[in-house]
């Protein structure tokens, strides 16, 4: 989007009388005008005529924003708030008028590689993967199943060797740069993109897997948009248990299952089925959809920097999600995303279950339920 | 605008009411939220224009906190406007004298649902389509789909006697609003019991209902519910003329046929809004009609409808135009490239007349707007036994702001003055707020007296959205 097409959106948006405002979570979290697409787009309106330049608040209440893309569900010209709010971000970080919390996080993927701070050395080195003799697969596990969610790694190693790949998991992984793409640092995604981009092409394998639809999204879109080619097919692990439903168990698991649709995976990079398929082969009843789903999935509240800045709306936002699955009866909320069962687990009490989609196989699969740690 | 040290005193007091997380002076937030869905808000945003703005907006989490804020602000004497979803399309929630923009949006609370007298206790900050959404699931509707649905609250639905497309089987809001609980602005909190009729003098929850947030803020109210119906079916029928389209809906609701939609689109308007899609024939008029009701009723309704309609030479379209309506029904409401281009402004007059005069009203209106260089298409909607609704649209596109507002102004006082003229009422359904506060008095004629005084003795300090409604104009 050109900086022309760019004004004509926001010209439109910043007119309409506010027809997505009702599904926007910050909208939800906060009740107010201002955290909401109409009010993203009339900051970045009245500062591209001049008549009102983005001061302090403006910065904040851009950064008040998820990038989740519901209210693109909703629009009917098909203005993209989510990326003019990335877009100016960047013009943000440029300035160095960046949230300090977002700078801070920034510097430590630089440092460390990784958005949490932990010693990159140990990202994966405690993995024990079984080799096999059979086709080579990359896993690229991503920062929160490795350092947070790490059932969700073991459970996809596990289930990848189960169907007879071999697993390749590589130290050199580092953050895929999605927190940094979304944040507004796009020149330190790129480093980060170029490095992983050098090490996944060297390695001898079919194809790279995912299980975090942040990093799904940059290696599809984010990394060939600006110029770096990965040399093999990436997929998510959704998509490749789609692709190989007749070698999980069918029917086994005897409980009422809903599904999360992660931003990143469903309106982003329009996967919601292969999720669906894989949880409808594996349960004995089915799958119960929550009111709002696929396109129209409400966010879990954890992206694009809100949860560093804003912790406690963050979690609001989970709150609502993980509200709306219980009214589906659901014994088992099953999502597609580290990030996302992380923050819907920690606002989930004993009465819904929590659980990512390798877990879920793992359950099936031992007819054991996870032992997942989550912090 | 307030001085600064009665703001910093209103600011300290409110803040200790509602929480100092819940009062903004930010010039950001203040503009964030002064925006309201009123064409002229829009097209003066798109010239880079700031529109009027509170001192300050204040979220209260409840009636008392109301109470509270409005005891403060009458004690200082500070302007109050109320502000729902801020979808209003008539100016009516602009804080024109500054003061505190009160935003009812965190009163977002479904209080119960009582399955036996089928209604629902609302909070006023309850977005429409969430109450919908609500109520659907436990088999019931509100009946009340205006094209705002996404945006717009309970509260403002009622402080602007709001109307739904299928207001002729369900009503108005003021139809079912059976309840009401609002604050006067010495923060008296006053509660209309919720009764499905009554016989203990005037109904005093009418005076409220409409009053524009001028004589009070609404804060809760028991609404009516509807069963969902087991069936809802639709019908096309073209004529040659308004004429034979308006002699078709009264001899429907004649017969005793209550649609729950009744959409009758002018030639212009026709072409416009089906033309490309079906098969209408040059200069005819298009009839939308949905039915709602037991799968017996509906195929009774439609048959009889259909009898009527073809003994006046109607052509039968079958019910794609009108489904494919109901389906897109909140897409004329978007912005597009066309509507927010350069200095163009559309607005819609949505008018109010008995039959004997509705075709009188459209023609006169029709010919003044046009004659200020409009482009005018039209749709009889809102119809009833006794009269009905006239959609009178407009667009112009002007080279500049200035000649834009003021063609804009011009196009408006023909328009009205002809509805006057001729015997119609202003509005039907999106209330007065500025577009038409100029036009009150005339509009209410003997009674605009009643109105004043009304307003003197609930509001004698004017602090309640001054301005509008022709009420409370300040120097």
């Amino acid at each position: 989007m050109n900086a022309d097409e760019m004004a004509e959106q926001v010209r439109m948006c910043a007119a309409c009388p506010k027809m997505c405002r009702h599904i926007c979570p910050t909208f939800f979290a906060w009740r107010s005008d201002s955290p909401t697409p109409h009010g993203r787009a009339l900051l970045v309106h009245y500062d591209n005529l001049g008549v009102r330049p983005l001061d302090e608040r403006a910065v904040e209440v851009l950064y008040q924003c998820l990038e989740c893309s519901h209210c693109l569900t909703w629009c009917v010209p098909g203005i993209d708030i989510a990326s003019i709010v990335e877009a100016v971000r960047e013009r943000i970080v440029a300035e160095e008028r960046a949230p300090p919390a977002i700078i801070k996080m920034a510097e430590t993927i630089e440092s460390c590689h990784n958005p949490y701070g932990e010693d990159h050395t140990h990202r994966n080195d405690w993995v024990t993967i079984e080799e096999t003799d059979g086709q080579g697969i990359v896993y690229f596990t991503g920062c929160t199943a490795a350092y947070r969610e790490t059932s969700i790694l073991t459970s996809t190693t596990k289930t990848l060797t189960g169907l007879g790949y071999n697993v390749i998991v590589t130290p050199d992984e580092w953050c895929c740069g999605s927190p940094l793409f979304r944040t507004g640092f796009k020149e330190l995604a790129l480093s980060q993109a170029r490095h992983n981009v050098n090490v996944l092409n060297s390695i001898e394998a079919e194809a790279i897997v995912v299980t975090c639809p942040g990093c799904y999204r940059v290696l599809t879109q984010d990394y060939p948009e600006n110029g770096l080619q990965l040399n093999k097919p990436v997929l998510h692990l959704s998509q490749l248990l789609a692709d190989r439903l007749d070698d999980l168990p069918k029917g086994v698991l005897h409980a009422r299952f809903t599904y999360h649709d992660p931003c990143h995976l469903g309106r982003h990079s329009g996967v919601y089925e292969p999720p669906r398929q894989v949880i409808t082969r594996l349960s004995a009843d089915g799958l119960v959809e929550m009111q709002r789903n696929r396109d129209n999935a409400m966010c879990c509240g954890n992206g694009a920097g809100l949860r560093t800045l804003f912790p406690e709306k963050s979690r609001e936002i989970g709150a609502e999600r993980v509200r709306q699955a219980v009214e589906t009866g659901a014994d088992y909320l099953v999502t597609a995303c580290p990030f996302c069962k992380n923050m819907l687990a920690s606002q989930s009490d004993n009465s819904l279950n929590v659980i990512d989609l390798p877990e879920l196989v793992q359950m099936a699969t031992s007819g054991k339920s996870p032992n997942g740690s989550t912090d | 605008m307030l001085d600064e040290k009665t703001k910093a005193e209103a600011v300290r007091r409110i803040s200790e009411v509602v929480g100092p997380e819940h009062v903004t002076v930010h010039e950001t937030d203040r503009v964030l939220n002064a925006h309201d869905a009123w064409p002229l808000s829009e097209a003066k945003i798109r010239a880079g224009e700031i529109l009027p703005l509170a001192d300050m907006v204040v979220f209260p989490n409840s009636t008392e906190e109301v109470s509270e804020v409005l005891k403060i602000a009458n004690d200082l004497r500070i302007p109050v406007v109320p502000v729902g979803g801020g979808a209003g399309t008539c100016g009516g929630t602009l804080p024109i004298y500054g003061g505190i923009q009160l935003d009812l949006k965190r009163m977002n609370r479904i209080i119960y649902i009582d399955d036996d007298s089928m209604t629902v206790r609302v909070q006023a900050g309850v977005v429409g389509i969430d109450l919908e959404e609500a109520v659907n699931k436990r088999g019931y509707t509100t009946g009340h789909t205006p094209t705002s649905l996404r945006a717009s609250n309970v509260g403002g639905f009622i402080a602007t006697r709001s109307g739904g497309s299928m207001s002729s089987l369900y009503g108005k809001i003021e139809d079912m609003t059976l309840g009401l609980q609002v604050v006067l602005a010495d923060g008296s909190i006053v509660e209309c019991k919720a009764v499905p009729r009554h016989s203990v003098g005037p109904d005093l929850k009418q005076l409220f209902i409409g009053s524009e947030g001028t004589l009070c803020v609404i804060t809760e109210a028991t609404l009516k519910l509807f069963p969902l119906p087991e069936e809802r079916r639709f019908r096309t029928i073209a004529f040659r003329d308004v004429h034979t389209g308006l002699e078709a809906i009264r001899h429907i609701f004649h017969r005793g046929v209550f649609p729950s939609v009744v959409r009758l689109y002018d030639p212009e308007d026709a072409a416009m809004s089906f033309s490309t899609r079906f098969p209408i024939d040059e200069g005819n008029c298009v009839l939308l009609l949905a039915f709602d009701g037991t799968v017996e009723q509906v195929r009774l309704d439609e048959q009889m409808t259909v009898e009527i309609c073809m003994g006046l030479d109607g052509k039968d379209l079958g019910q794609d135009p009108a489904r494919y309506w109901w389906e897109h029904r909140y897409d004329m409401y978007y912005p597009t490239k066309f509507t927010t281009a350069g200095y163009s402004i559309g607005d819609t007059i949505d008018i109010v007349a008995t039959y004997d005069r509705l075709e009188r009203v459209y023609y006169a209106m029709k010919e003044a707007m046009e004659a200020e260089g409009a482009f005018v298409l039209s749709h009889f909607s809102h119809m009833y036994p006794n009269g009905g609704s006239i959609y009178m649209i407009f667009f112009t596109s002007q080279p500049d702001a200035e000649s834009a507002w003021t063609t804009y102004r011009r196009i408006w006082d023909a328009g009205i003055k002809a509805c006057l003229r001729e015997g119609g009422t202003m509005s039907h359904q999106h209330g007065i707020g500025l577009t038409r506060s100029t036009y009150t008095a005339d509009e209410l004629g003997s009674s605009f007296e009643v109105l004043r005084r009304i307003k003197e003795v609930l509001d004698p300090n004017g602090i309640l959205n001054p301005g509008k409604m022709g009420l409370g104009v300040r120097e």
